[in-house]
C-alpha cells in the first residue's frame, strides 16, 4: 500500500530541495548515489514495485544520471521480459559509466537472450578484457559458444570458467556439450567431479544416476538416484527414474508410493502417469492402469509410448477394437519401431483381419533384425493359416535371432521358449535343442519337454493358445512373475533413442517390461 | 512445502503453524505502528543504562519521506525524533567509560553519520569529500577564467569520462547532460564552486574497540557506496582504518577487537562476499555466491547467509561452503537469534509467503506464521526480557514476541522424514458401470465394431475426397486455383447487428501479375438481409497488397435467425467464378436485445 501512496509525493523532494537551493546561492547538486542501497535492498528482496518506485525518484532528482537507479530498472525491466527495453537502459547506462565490466556483461546477457549469440560473444570478450578474473564472463562465453555449436572453443571457456571459481552450473553446461557430442564417458567423469566439489547438488546426482541408467550400470545408478532422494525427497526427476528402476524389479508398491509424491508436486507429468500405470498394470489392476495412461495420454497426445502401452493394456483387456485404434495412432507418431507393427498385427489377428496382420508383420520383420519374438508370432500366424512353408521360414529366422542373442548372456522367458517349442512340434521339425543350449534356464527345460510329450501339434490347439481367454490370467501372472528375466529380452532394439528427455527414457523401460508380456500371451 | 514438511519430525507433530508457534508468547500486535523500516535500521539498547532495554527504529515514514527516529518502551511510542534524509542503518554503541554506562545511537544517512547521546543530537560526522579529477579540476579553473568555452569545454569533460579511472563530479556530469542554451547560466552559476565528489554510507555495524565484554566501548565500522570500509574512533571520530574492496558493500558482519584481531564479513552487490581481516589491505577470501545477498549472519565461526535465489547457505570463515538448503519462498531479511540461557544460536529468516523459519545450521527448527510479510526483524533483550523477537511488517505493523522460557529447540541433526505427499493417494477415477458395460460389449463384438468402423471410415474418406474434388471444380474454395488470378479471400463480418459491417479481404498471390477486371457478387436470401452494394467492382489488385473491401449488411427478419452469404469474386465475361466464400452471418443480436 505504501507504493501507492508514494506516487503523489514522489515528487516532493526535488520540490523541496528547489526553494532551499534558491535562498543558497548556488543550488546544491544532490549526490547521486544517496538511495543505491535502497534500490539494491528492494531488488534483492524482490520487491520490484517499491524498486521501480524508488528508482523513479532517484531519477527525477538527478535527472537521470544514476547509473545504479537505470542499471536496476534494466534488470527489471529483463526480468519482466521487456528484453529490448532493458537493452536500451544498459546501453544508457555504458554513456554514463564507460569501461564498466558489469555493465558490459548484462548488455551481453540482453543480447544472448534476445537469441543474438554471436553479437553477446563478442561482447563477452569485451568484457573479458576489462575484467580477466571473472568466472562469470568465461561461464557465459562458453554457453553462447555451445549455442553457436562450436563445441570445442565452448569447452575451452568452461574451463577457464572453471580454473577462475568452481560452480556447480559451469560443470553442469560442461556435461551437457560432451552429451551433446556424444561423448558419455567425458561428461559422466565432468559430473562426477561435479558431485565431488557439491556432493549436495540434487541436480548433479539425478543427472549422474540417469546417465548410468541409460549405460545400464544399475547400481551405480541407483546409488546417485538415491543419494539424490536423501537430500531431496521430493526430486521428480530422481523419484521417476528409481521409480521406473523398482518396476523392472517387480516392486509395484514401493514405487507407487514414490510416485504419490511426484503426483503431488508434478500432477500433470505424462511419463508420470505413464509409469503409474504400468505399476497398475503389474499388479493387474487394468482398470486403473488404463484410466492412469488416458490420463498421460490426454496431456500428451502425441506421445507414442504411451500410445503402445494402451494399446498393449487393452489387448490384455481383449478389447482388440480399442487397441488397435491405439497402436495405430502410436504407429502413425513412430513408423520405425517393429514391435509396434507386431502388436498391430496381433490385434489385427483378434480381429480377424488376417489379410492386414500378414502385411503387418511383414513390415515388422522388415524393421527388425533381432528380436525372435517378432518372428515367432508371424510364424504361428503363417501357421494356423496354413502357410506350413512360411512359418517354417519364420521359425527359422526366429532360431537365428536367439542364437544371435544367446552372446549377450540372456535368459529367454519361459513362456515364449515353451510356445515355440509347441511351435517346432506342430511343425514337425522336432529342434528341441535350439532351447535347451542356453541352459541357463533351468525351468525351461523341463518344461520344455513336459510340452513337447504332451500331445499337441494341431492346428487346435495353437488357436486354443492364441485366444483362450481362461488361459490368459495365468499365463499373463507367470510372466510379469518373471518380469525380471523379460526385461532384458527385448531391451536391445529399443536403445537407439539416447536423445530423448531423461523422464522418457523410464517410458522405454517401462514398455519393454510390459512387452514381452504381451507377446506372450499372444504366442 | 519441502522445507516444512521436513520440520514435521522436529517439532514433534505435523509441521503447521498453531503447534509450531507455541514456542512463543504474542506479547504485543499493532497491525498500524506505521513503521516501515529494514533490518538494519532497527536496534534494541539499554538507552538509559538502567537495564529496561529500549527498541530503537529508524522509520521511513509510509510514503518514504517521513523519516522518524522512533523509541519504543514497552508497548509504547518513548520518543520520536526527526531525521532529516533516510537512515540508512542505525547502531547504539558506548562512545566512553563514563558510569552510567549509556550508550550512544548512530544513525547512518546519507553521507553523514548523526550521532545522539541521550536521544539528543550531539555530534555529526561528514565523510570525508573524495579526491575530484585533477584534470577535471583544470578545465572547471579554466571556465572560472572564461578561458575556454562551452563547446570545447563539453568536449575535455566527455574526453576525461571515456578515459579517467576516476569518475567525475555531480556537478561536471550535470553539464554534460544539459542541452547547449541552458549551459551559459549553468556555468556561470557553478564556476566559482569547488568541484567535489561525496560518497554515501550503505552499511554500518559497530567492532568493540579493545574488551569482549558487553559494555565496551565499540567502534564504527561504515560502507560507502565508492567500496571502501571504514573504521571511526568512537571518540574522536578519526579515521582508523580504510580498505578498499572491489564492489559496493551491502550488508557487514564484525567479529573481534579492533585492537586485538578482527574479522570482517562484506557481502557486495557483484554477489560475491569479502572476508577481510585486520591488516588485510584486499580482501583474504572471496565466495562468489551466483545470486544476490539478502541477509549476512554470522553464528559463531560459520557464515550464514540468504540468497535471492531461494537458498539458504552456510559457510566456514575461509569461505568454504558447508551446507545449502533451499527455501520454500523468497527470503525477505535474516536476523540472528542468540538465546543465551540455553546457548542456543540459530538464523531468522523471513520468507515473503508470510512464515519466519528458523534454522539451526541446516535444519529448520521451528515456524512462526505472521499476519504480514516481515521486513525486519531483531532478537534480544527488549525491556527486561531477554528473549524478545521484534518484527515489522510491509504494512508498517510491528509484532512483539517472547520465547516461553520452557521452549527447547532441538539441537541435533533432525533425520529428513517421508515428505507428506507420501500418504496421499491418487487420484485415480473409479470404473464406473458404462465403462464396464462398454467392455463387455467390445470384448463380445470387437471384431464387428472394428469391420463397422473401417467401413464407415473408408466412407467418410471417399465422401471428402468427393466434396473436395467438387469444391475445387466449381472454384468453391477462397483461394483460387487458376494460375493466371491466383487470388486469396477471406471475410470478416463487424458489429452487432442489425446492421453488419462485411469486410472482405482480396488479395493478388502472384509474383508480379497485377489482376484487373474483376467483379464482386454477394447472393442471398432477400427476404433475411439486405445488402447496400450487392454487386460492385473490384479495383486493380497489385501483387502482394491486402485490399479490404466493406460493404454494409442490414438484417430484415425480426426472429433472430442468421443465413449465409456467399461472395463470388467473377473475372469480366467468364460466368464461372474464380473464388467462392461462405460467409455464416451471426445472428443479429441488436433485434434479440430490443
Amino acid at each position: 500500500m505504501a507504493e501507492v501512496t508514494a506516487r503523489p509525493t514522489a515528487s516532493q523532494p526535488a520540490a523541496t530541495e528547489l526553494p532551499k537551493a534558491r535562498s543558497g546561492r548556488v543550488p546544491d547538486l544532490p549526490i547521486l548515489e544517496k538511495r543505491n542501497w535502497l534500490i539494491h535492498l528492494y531488488y534483492v528482496r524482490k520487491d520490484y514495485d517499491a524498486c521501480k518506485i524508488t528508482i523513479k525518484e532517484q531519477l527525477q532528482e538527478t535527472q537521470g544520471m544514476c547509473e545504479y537507479a537505470v542499471y536496476v530498472q534494466a534488470l527489471i525491466f529483463r526480468l519482466e521480459g521487456k528484453i529490448h527495453e532493458s537493452l536500451e537502459l544498459f546501453q544508457t547506462c555504458a554513456i554514463l559509466r564507460p569501461r564498466c565490466a558489469d555493465n558490459l556483461k548484462q548488455v551481453a546477457r540482453s543480447l544472448f537472450l534476445l537469441g543474438k549469440h554471436k553479437a553477446a560473444v563478442e561482447v563477452y570478450s569485451d568484457a573479458a578484457q576489462h575484467n580477466q578474473k571473472d568466472w562469470e564472463i568465461f561461464h557465459n562465453l562458453g554457453v553462447c559458444y555451445m549455442q553457436l555449436k562450436y563445441f570445442n572453443k565452448a569447452k575451452d571457456q568452461l574451463n577457464n570458467a572453471l580454473q577462475l571459481n568452481r560452480h556447480d552450473l559451469t560443470y553442469i553446461m560442461l556435461g551437457k556439450i560432451y552429451l551433446m557430442e556424444g561423448d558419455r564417458d567425458k561428461a559422466i567423469e565432468v559430473y562426477k567431479k561435479a558431485v565431488e566439489f557439491s556432493p549436495e547438488n540434487t541436480e548433479l546426482l539425478t543427472t549422474l544416476g540417469l546417465l548410468y541408467l541409460e549405460l545400464e550400470i544399475y547400481q551405480k545408478a541407483f546409488e546417485y538416484l538415491g543419494n539424490a532422494l536423501t537430500y531431496d525427497p521430493c526430486n521428480y526427476k530422481a523419484i521417476l527414474a528409481a521409480g521406473s528402476m523398482m518396476q523392472t524389479h517387480g516392486d509395484f508398491d514401493v514405487a507407487l508410493s514414490k510416485y504419490r509424491i511426484v503426483a503431488c508436486a508434478v500432477p500433470e507429468s505424462p511419463p508420470l502417469w505413464n509409469n503409474i500405470a504400468m505399476c497398475f498394470f503389474g499388479k493387474k489392476k487394468y482398470v486403473a492402469a488404463i484410466s492412469c495412461l488416458k490420463r498421460a495420454n490426454y496431456l500428451a497426445p502425441f506421445d507414442w509410448k504411451i500410445l503402445y502401452n494402451l494399446g498393449l493394456v487393452h489387448l490384455t483387456m481383449h478389447q482388440y477394437a480399442s487397441a488397435f485404434h491405439f497402436i495405430s495412432a502410436a504407429v502413425h507418431l513412430q513408423p520405425k519401431l517393429a514391435e509396434l507393427y507386431m502388436l498391430l498385427a496381433v490385434a489385427l489377428t483378434n480381429l480377424e483381419d488376417a489379410e492386414n496382420a500378414r502385411l503387418a508383420y511383414q513390415k515388422a520383420s522388415a524393421l527388425d533384425t533381432c528380436n525372435p519374438l517378432i518372428s515367432l508370432n508371424y510364424a504361428i500366424l503363417l501357421y494356423n493359416q496354413g502357410d506350413k512353408k512360411g512359418a517354417v521360414l519364420q521359425y527359422y529366422e526366429m532360431k537365428r535371432k536367439v542364437h544371435a542373442l544367446k552372446e549377450s548372456t540372456l535368459e529367454f522367458d519361459p513362456e515364449m521358449v515353451d510356445i515355440a517349442q509347441k511351435l517346432g512340434t506342430a511343425l514337425q521339425l522336432g529342434e528341441v535343442a535350439i532351447w535347451a543350449k542356453p541352459g541357463k534356464d533351468s525351468k525351461s527345460k523341463p518344461r520344455g519337454t513336459a510340452s513337447s510329450t504332451q500331445p499337441l501339434g494341431s492346428n487346435q490347439a495353437l488357436g486354443q493358445a492364441m485366444s483362450s481367454a481362461a488361459g490368459y490370467a495365468k499365463t499373463m501372472s507367470q510372466a510379469i512373475g518373471s518380469s525380471t528375466q523379460l526385461a532384458k529380452v527385448p531391451s536391445l532394439p529399443l536403445e537407439p533413442k539416447p536423445n530423448e528427455p531423461t523422464a522418457e527414457e523410464l517410458t522405454i523401460k517401462r514398455q519393454e517390461q510390459i512387452q514381452p508380456i504381451e507377446q506372450a500371451k499372444e504366442s | 512445502m519441502a522445507a516444512a514438511a521436513s520440520s514435521a519430525p522436529s517439532s514433534g507433530s505435523a509441521g503447521d503453524g498453531t503447534r509450531a508457534t507455541s514456542k512463543w508468547l504474542d506479547a504485543h500486535y499493532d497491525p498500524v505502528a506505521n513503521l516501515h523500516t529494514f533490518s538494519s535500521c532497527v536496534t534494541l539498547a539499554d538507552l538509559h543504562g538502567d537495564g529496561d532495554y529500549k527498541l530503537v527504529v529508524g522509520n521511513f515514514g509510509s510514503t518514504g519521506h517521513e523519516m522518524k527516529l522512533k523509541v519504543y518502551q514497552g508497548t509504547s511510542l518513548l520518543s520520536e525524533n526527526t531525521l532529516p534524509d533516510l537512515p540508512t542503518s542505525v547502531v547504539s554503541f558506548l562512545m566512553e567509560q563514563h558510569e552510567p554506562r549509556m550508550p550512544a545511537l548512530a544513525v547512518a544517512s546519507g553521507p553523514y553519520i548523526y550521532v545522539y547521546k541521550n536521544l539528543r543530537p550531539y555530534f555529526k560526522f561528514t565523510l570525508p569529500p573524495m579526491e575530484p579529477n585533477p584534470m577535471e579540476k583544470v578545465v572547471w579553473e579554466q571556465a572560472k577564467e572564461d578561458k575556454v568555452d562551452l563547446l570545447s569545454m563539453k568536449e575535455m569533460l566527455e574526453a576525461i569520462r571515456e578515459n579517467a579511472e576516476m569518475p567525475l563530479s555531480v556537478q561536471s556530469l550535470r553539464f554534460l547532460t544539459l542541452d547547449p542554451p541552458e549551459m551559459d547560466s549553468f556555468v556561470n552559476q557553478h564556476k566559482s564552486q569547488p568541484i567535489k565528489r561525496q560518497t554515501v554510507m550503505t552499511c554500518m555495524a559497530t567492532l568493540k574497540k579493545n574488551r569482549v565484554d558487553e559494555d565496551a566501548i565499540s567502534c564504527l565500522v561504515i560502507g560507502t557506496e565508492n567500496m571502501e570500509i571504514l573504521i571511526l574512533d568512537p571518540e574522536a571520530f578519526t579515521i582508523l582504518s580504510k580498505v578498499t574492496i572491489p564492489s559496493v558493500p551491502t550488508f557487514l558482519d564484525v567479529a573481534g577487537q579492533f585492537d586485538v584481531e578482527y574479522r570482517l564479513t562484506v557481502a557486495c552487490r557483484n554477489g560475491s562476499i569479502y572476508i577481510l581481516r585486520r591488516d588485510s589491505k584486499r580482501p583474504k577470501y572471496c565466495i562468489e555466491l551466483s545470486a544476490q545477498a539478502v541477509g549476512l549472519v554470522r553464528i559463531q565461526k560459520n557464515i550464514i547467509v540468504a540468497c535471492s535465489d531461494e537458498t539458504l547457505r552456510g559457510y566456514t570463515q575461509k569461505g568454504k561452503k558447508l551446507w545449502g538448503v533451499t527455501l520454500p519462498a523468497t527470503p525477505i531479511t535474516l536476523g540472528i537469534m542468540d538465546e543465551k540461557f540455553q546457548s542456543f544460536q540459530a538464523v531468522l529468516v523471513a520468507l515473503a509467503n508470510l512464515e519466519v523459519h528458523i534454522y539451526r545450521d541446516k535444519n529448520l527448527v521451528n515456524v512462526i506464521q505472521v499476519p504480514d510479510i516481515v521486513t525486519s526483524i531483531s532478537f534480544g533483550h527488549y525491556g527486561r526480557e531477554d528473549n524478545t523477537l521484534i518484527m515489522t511488517t510491509k504494512g508498517g505493523g510491528l509484532i512483539i514476541k517472547i520465547l516461553k522460557r520452557t521452549s527447547t529447540f532441538h539441537k541435533g541433526d533432525t533425520a529428513v522424514g517421508v515428505p507428506v505427499a507420501q500418504s496421499i493417494k491418487l487420484s485415480v477415477p473409479k470404473k464406473t458401470k458404462l465403462y464396464v458395460d462398454q467392455t463387455l460389449r467390445e470384448r463380445e463384438s470387437g471384431v464387428a465394431m472394428h469391420q463397422v468402423f473401417q467401413t464407415d471410415l473408408s466412407r467418410i474418406r471417399l465422401m471428402a475426397a468427393r466434396a473436395y474434388v467438387r469444391a475445387l471444380e466449381c472454384s468453391m474454395t477462397p483461394v483460387s486455383e487458376s494460375l493466371q488470378e491466383p487470388l486469396k479471400l477471406n471475410a470478416v463480418v463487424q458489429g452487432m447487428g442489425p446492421t453488419f459491417k462485411l469486410c472482405l479481404n482480396l488479395q493478388n498471390m502472384s509474383e508480379n501479375r497485377a489482376v484487373a477486371n474483376l467483379l464482386i457478387c454477394f447472393v442471398y436470401d432477400e427476404n433475411r438481409y439486405s445488402i447496400e452494394r450487392p454487386f460492385f467492382k473490384a479495383p486493380m489488385l497489385i501483387p502482394g497488397l491486402n485490399y479490404p473491401l466493406a460493404t454494409f449488411v442490414e438484417c430484415l427478419g425480426d426472429q433472430g435467425i442468421s443465413d449465409i452469404i456467399k461472395v463470388f469474386v467473377l473475372s469480366e465475361g467468364n460466368s464461372r467464378p474464380l473464388l467462392t466464400a461462405h460467409i455464416s452471418m451471426p445472428v443479429s443480436e441488436g433485434l434479440a436485445a430490443a
